[in-house]
């Protein structure tokens, strides 16, 4: 009889460690088999757009805020900040003559060359993550393209990249990342008001912000007659600011030139 | 033989507060069109020292030079098109210039699914793309309201498809579902009015409790599991769902997730408020001032209909008005304060901005009202303050011809030319009178010498016999109220109410005796 009692004894606590261990291999999986779930779990995609969206969205940000340039040329110096002139003119009395059209296309071009550097980063910081991961991973030369679209900034990094552990072998030429951003649409809009502005010599703000509910455009004046748009998203609170100087109406009858 | 002396009063009137020493205009340099400033600035006429070293210049207009003629930017990726804008601008963005508009250009409609747009067909492609749909370009529509109209009234409803074995729906319009669903090959079977959560279709999009906002569209919708916009978001028709997150029996809003709904068959589709902030109807109408946003509030639907008036002070979204932060009174006959400005309020999305009219008083602002069934609602601009040529006019109408000019008329007051009634700028402009010459020419027009005749008694005294009327306080009045109407010139009053430190006027008298 006591002999059966200690059988069962040691079954139920051979019965306790087996679920104790069990327990501890749900809770501790993913340090004691880092390897294997972590690879299965990575996404290089993520990483890169982690490691590249900060540096993205603060290079966006300091272009918005000086009409699209990181070094702006031909700016106007307001509140000692640059401010781009998208179109302008010294003149009294006439239209202003386009500084800068296609300023999605220029921003695209300074964000690429600006986020270049860190891009290349990136990806040595993507190699160094693998081989954390146990992987052997190799990178040829990175090559990146921005593009502000619709809704996003897109951001491709074209690459030979591979990655190998024991007999497999993974092989990437190229990653797609978006960021979420409304630029485009700021962009398209301060485009067409420079245009207004080199037609017609002044636009009307209240009928765009009727027209596009998301939108919410400031337009502040110099006394010298230049015009500082600051066009935002509401919902996302993007800005864009730009300058103009158009159709200025001289003080007293113009003879005193600027 | 009378004894005539005759007393000349030569009344000086003008603007005592120039600062002479500045601005005077540097000796005369040469002005050339000049591509490239020494700014970074293209094509402007400048001093030839302005012009950046190896630049191209010309002693002529920019509009009669070639290097600096105007034309059309082309962005042959983006396929729009900028007018005005020089060769050099054009080429260092990398566009396409021509001297005239090029065919690329010309304007057709793009019809994008529910949408379209009057644009060139190298944008049309362009947006296609971006959306993911097939191109539908019209080359023979040739205005935008014509093409608004094409897609107004189109077909929508579900279009069942199968994708990776699984049968599934996007609600669209049949012209899509019949094309390509998402640009792609795809064919789909497409039922006119049906959401792809009706039962019927047996797709594997079901009713969900979540909400969205649609582009283009003011109010807020279900949305499907699939992803579809499903009938505007009401809280009485969300599906309730068991203990283990199963949807329960639709029962009595059946019907609400398998028809599509007007937006008149929808909660509460004459609410003047237009549901704002309401929790439970996203019937939002962005003419009674709500739209579809996000919610900031932590229960509730995901997104709500935004309450876009500023209620505080009683506006509507998209109403402007005018104002003035003066605090010198303006009077009656449009003279007003030295530095005053005006100002257009715009109310949007619950906030308002402020617009300055030009400065110097160049535009002024002007607003009226319509009458809504809302009540009032205002609309303000600001306008060119035309005053230039007031002091030319010499007879009534041709000073109030509104179509021209911006004056008023005073009878019985010489100024300028005319000696019958004087034409003033019905708004006074500002001047720069602290530096330039420019301020005093201005001011000086309301300059003034009136000659007083008196004849001596034969036992003393003299008599006035012509000119008497420039002897009463009146008159010098009268010159220093066409003084600040000219300008800000003479006795004035500051934006923030203080008196200059001068008198700003002169009275000079001169005898002369025959």
């Amino acid at each position: 009889m006591l002999k059966k009692r200690g059988q069962v004894a040691i079954f139920v606590i051979i019965a306790i460690l087996i679920v104790i261990g069990i327990i501890l291999l749900f809770l501790y999986k993913d340090r004691l088999f880092p390897g294997k779930e972590g690879a299965e779990a990575f996404s290089p995609e993520s990483y890169l757009k982690s490691c590249i969206e900060p540096y993205i969205k603060n290079s966006l940000a300091i272009q918005a805020k000086q009409g699209g340039f990181i070094a702006p040329e031909g700016y106007l110096d307001y509140k000692n900040e640059k401010i781009t002139y998208i179109c302008y003119t010294n003149e009294y009395f006439k239209p202003c003559v386009v500084q800068r059209p296609m300023i999605k296309a220029q921003m695209e071009k300074e964000l690429e060359a600006s986020v270049l550097g860190r891009a290349r980063g990136c990806v040595e910081s993507l190699i160094g993550e693998y081989k954390n991961r146990g992987f052997s991973a190799n990178a040829g030369e990175v090559k990146n393209k921005v593009e502000i679209l619709p809704g996003k900034i897109g951001v491709s990094f074209t690459m030979p990249l591979t990655v190998t552990k024991e007999t497999s072998t993974q092989r990437f030429d190229r990653f797609d990342i978006g960021i979420k951003s409304e630029m485009y649409d700021l962009l398209l809009i301060s485009e067409n008001i420079a245009s207004f502005e080199a037609e017609f010599g002044d636009s009307e703000i209240t009928s765009y912000m009727q027209y596009y509910p998301d939108l919410k455009i400031e337009k502040d004046k110099t006394a010298e007659g230049s015009k500082i748009y600051t066009v935002t998203n509401v919902a996302t609170k993007e800005k864009f600011r730009f300058a103009t100087r158009s159709l200025v109406w001289s003080p007293g009858y113009g003879v005193d030139e600027k | 033989m009378k004894d005539k002396i005759i007393l000349t009063a030569l009344v000086m009137v003008a603007v005592a507060v120039f600062a002479l020493s500045a601005g005077f205009s540097d000796a005369a340099e040469q002005k050339v069109c000049c591509e490239k400033t020494v700014n970074s600035l293209l094509c402007q006429e400048v001093g030839e020292s302005q012009c950046a070293a190896g630049s191209k210049k010309s002693p002529t207009a920019c509009a009669s030079t070639d290097f600096c003629r105007l034309g059309t930017c082309y962005d042959s990726i983006e396929g729009t098109c900028i007018d005005n804008t020089p060769k050099i601008a054009c080429n260092a963005a990398g566009g396409v210039w021509n001297k005239t508009s090029p065919p690329q250009c010309s304007l057709g409609c793009c019809i994008l699914g529910d949408q379209a747009a009057f644009v060139s067909l190298v944008r049309c492609k362009r947006l296609s793309g971006l959306s993911g749909l097939q191109t539908n370009y019209r080359k023979d529509v040739t205005d935008e309201v014509q093409c608004v109209n094409l897609v107004r009234n189109q077909d929508k409803g579900a279009c069942v498809y199968e994708s990776e074995f699984v049968k599934t729906c996007k609600f669209t319009t049949r012209a899509e579902c019949s094309g390509g669903v998402n640009g792609t090959s795809l064919k789909g079977q497409f039922f006119k009015d049906k959401l792809c959560s009706a039962e019927e279709l047996g797709t594997n999009c079901a009713p969900t409790s979540k909400t969205t906002c649609v582009s283009g569209k003011d109010e807020v919708y279900f949305i499907d599991s699939c992803g579809n916009p499903a009938n505007i978001f009401d809280a009485s028709k969300a599906p309730a769902y068991d203990s283990q997150k199963k949807i329960r029996n639709l029962g009595g809003i059946k019907d609400y997730w398998t028809n599509a709904k007007r937006k008149e068959q929808s909660c509460n589709p004459s609410a003047l408020s237009g549901n704002a902030e309401s929790s439970t109807c996203g019937n939002c109408n962005y003419l009674a001032g709500s739209y579809c946003r996000a919610s900031n509030k932590r229960t509730g639907p995901e997104n709500i209909c935004a309450d876009l008036n500023c209620k505080s002070i009683g506006k509507k979204h998209g109403e402007s008005w005018c104002a003035s932060a003066d605090k010198g009174i303006s009077d009656s006959n449009g003279k007003k304060p030295v530095g005053s400005r005006y100002f257009k309020n715009i109310c949007v999305n619950g906030e308002v901005i402020v617009e300055a009219c030009d400065d110097f008083r160049q535009q002024e602002c002007i607003q009226d009202a319509i009458q809504t069934s809302a009540g009032p609602f205002s609309q303000a601009a600001c306008k060119v303050n035309r005053w230039r040529d007031c002091i030319a006019q010499d007879n009534e109408p041709d000073c109030l011809n509104s179509d021209k000019r911006d004056c008023t008329w005073n009878p019985g007051l010489s100024a300028g030319n005319s000696t019958n009634g004087a034409c003033l700028p019905l708004v006074s402009p500002g001047l720069k009178f602290w530096e330039g010459e420019e301020a005093r020419a201005a001011c000086s027009l309301g300059n003034a010498a009136c000659v007083v005749q008196f004849e001596k008694g034969l036992f003393g005294g003299k008599e006035c016999k012509s000119g008497c009327e420039c002897l009463k306080s009146d008159w010098v009045s009268d010159r220093q109220n066409i003084c600040m109407a000219l300008g800000d010139c003479g006795p004035g009053i500051n934006w923030i109410g203080e008196r200059g430190y001068k008198q700003g006027f002169s009275v000079t008298e001169e005898k002369k005796s025959d």
